[in-house]
């Protein structure tokens, strides 16, 4: 058994793992039945504002529509779900104890250190894909195929994606939330690492997202200025991604933004784990 | 002598302003079991997070198989396990995945090995069933398990004992015993009991306030110069008598039982006067509480 694969064991075989995964299943099933139930009335109040000046035809509410909306969700929600687990890698096991028995092993910190940080995009990625393929099956079930619909702040207002690029362009979009939850997942890490509790930096990560979040979104100068350095800015990257045409080079600035900020949070934390005196 | 397997050279360790430990240095020889007694608080399992790379040292260094922990960590700590202080684990894993977890990070294992290491310590039928469903005493066997699964030249185990009933420290004991007679590893045992010391251990150290007050044989240590007794004697008021009569014997307390102190070579001379003179002797031991024999080194100190 490899590093991984013993950290990937430790982490899959909690409850707490598996309580992002409960949490998305209800959350899916909830929503798009309730969609379901209210299927005329939710249809007509998302085409209220084109009705009076377009002919609006077709399967408007579909999967790939729905999945869209949920994708929402990818701001708050879901990071507080990832934050469970990526929070709780480090400071579990210097809670339980457990930290001085696998830091006297032969492997040097900064392998166990890095093995753990797998493990937690693992999960962080497992938790997304698992959203994914819901909110589409589950969605193609009820709802069917279609055109994949966006509306969104600005111009243009309403973007529309043929049937034919929906699959792919949703999957590429879910690609780039798994991009921007690892860096809400390496934040935690960091948090996991400084302290020898789990709520701390559960809470305190979640609170530096809502934080970043509203400060990135309040039409201030100041906030204007210092949105670029936010990293809650770039988890927007797969909007991006269901833009038409996509903007890649939008796209990449996004990307690489995220990746500065997850090797940001793995450094530090790396750097502060492999020196800590273990007095837990 | 034999080789010398762990040495500490001037270790130090500072907390804040407080030196937890002090210029410390302890030798370790091949095949051993040394004792490594002091009160709670000494500072013993500051030392042993050091010799394990959990603690950075303020100052000086282990040495390892005559090597440096600190340069050459991976390949020492392949031949090195422990517990350092309370043994803990995954609680929602089963004892076989907590050792196989564990293990896995110094070598591969089979699973005859990880259920002959249970077998050792008794947990064989526990196998299957989750940690947290264990006493602390099942935990500190597990501890003990998981410090030997990997057959590790020396084995470094915390106050192995503590929390156990006196039967469960008895088996910890014999576990260790049969472990050094049997496979030659060395053991490093720290304990705040003078008497758990005493009954496994050949060489021991003695810390006090973090900084070290002896080290050498056990017998040699705890051997010769003055010692305290606990004699239960009937009639006592005469048993008494007796004794207050002796110049090298001085009464020390006659409450419930006897104490005296007096040196330890003259122990059975005292038995037999007793016996002679119609007393008789239900019990003469000799009272080995740290504190007692803390009292007896620092006494032998200012004699010096």
């Amino acid at each position: 058994m490899n590093l991984f694969e013993i950290e990937f064991q430790k982490t899959f075989r909690r409850w707490r793992t598996y309580i992002g995964f409960a949490v998305i299943l209800a959350a899916v099933l909830l929503i798009e039945t309730i969609i379901k139930f209210n299927e005329h009335q939710m249809a007509r109040n998302f085409t209220g504002g084109l009705g009076s000046d377009f002919l609006v035809s077709g399967n408007i509410l579909n999967a790939w529509v729905i999945t869209g909306f949920v994708m929402n969700s990818l701001y708050i929600h879901v990071p507080f779900l990832i934050a469970l687990v990526a929070g709780d890698m480090i400071s579990s096991e210097a809670t339980a104890g457990t930290l001085r028995f696998i830091l006297i092993r032969p492997p040097s910190r900064s392998r166990i250190f890095t093995a753990k940080f797998l493990a937690m995009l693992a999960y962080t990625a497992l938790l997304i894909v698992f959203l994914g393929a819901l909110c589409v099956g589950i969605g193609l079930l009820l709802f069917g195929g279609g055109d994949l619909i966006k509306f969104q702040p600005g111009i243009p207002h309403i973007v529309i994606l043929p049937a034919s690029v929906a699959a792919s362009r949703t999957a590429l979009a879910f690609l780039g939330a798994i991009l921007s939850m690892s860096v809400v997942g390496s934040l935690a890490f960091l948090f996991s690492t400084l302290v020898d509790n789990s709520i701390g930096p559960i809470i305190g990560s979640i609170a530096l997202v809502i934080i970043s979040f509203i400060l990135g979104n309040l039409p201030f100068e100041f906030t204007e200025s210092i949105r670029p350095y936010l990293f809650t800015t770039y988890m927007g990257i797969w909007q991006l991604l269901l833009d038409d045409p996509i903007k890649w080079g939008e796209v990449i600035r996004y990307a690489l933004s995220l990746l500065l900020y997850d090797a940001l949070f793995f450094a530090s934390a790396f750097f502060f784990f492999v020196r800590k005196d273990i007095k837990s | 002598m034999s080789e010398i397997i762990l040495k500490t050279e001037g270790l130090s360790k500072q907390f804040g302003s407080r030196w937890a430990v002090k210029d410390l240095n302890l030798e370790v020889h091949e095949g051993e079991v040394f004792g490594f007694l002091g009160p709670n608080g000494a500072g013993k399992s500051t030392t042993i997070r050091m010799i394990l790379t959990l603690l950075t040292p303020t100052a000086g260094n282990v040495r390892i198989f005559g090597r440096d922990v600190r340069k050459e960590r991976g390949e020492i700590l392949s031949r090195v396990c422990g517990i350092v202080e309370k043994p803990d684990f995954y609680l929602f894993l089963s004892a076989y995945k907590n050792l196989e977890l564990l293990g896995s990070l110094t070598r591969r294992l089979s699973r005859d090995e990880i259920y002959e290491a249970l077998e050792k310590v008794g947990l064989k039928a526990r196998a299957q069933d989750k940690v947290k469903t264990f006493s602390h005493g099942m935990k500190q066997r597990l501890g003990i398990a998981q410090a030997i699964l990997t057959r590790p030249d020396l084995v470094i185990l915390d106050e192995p004992t503590s929390g156990l009933d006196p039967q469960g420290m008895k088996e910890v004991r014999e576990l260790v015993l049969a472990l050094s007679r049997e496979h030659g590893t060395t053991i490093f045992l720290s304990s705040h009991l003078l008497t758990e010391v005493e009954a496994v251990a050949k060489r021991m150290a003695v810390l006090n306030h973090g900084q070290l007050i002896a080290q050498g044989e056990v017998t040699e240590l705890m051997g010769g110069g003055a010692s305290y007794f606990s004699i239960s004697a009937q009639p006592m008021e005469k048993a008494v008598g007796i004794m207050r009569g002796m110049p090298w014997l001085e009464v020390v307390s006659e409450a419930n039982a006897i104490e005296v102190r007096m040196d330890s070579a003259r122990a059975s001379e005292l038995n037999r006067i007793l016996v002679t003179s119609g007393v008789e002797v239900s019990s003469l031991a000799p009272k080995r509480t740290l504190e007692d024999y803390f009292l007896k080194i620092t006494e032998g100190a200012s004699e010096v």
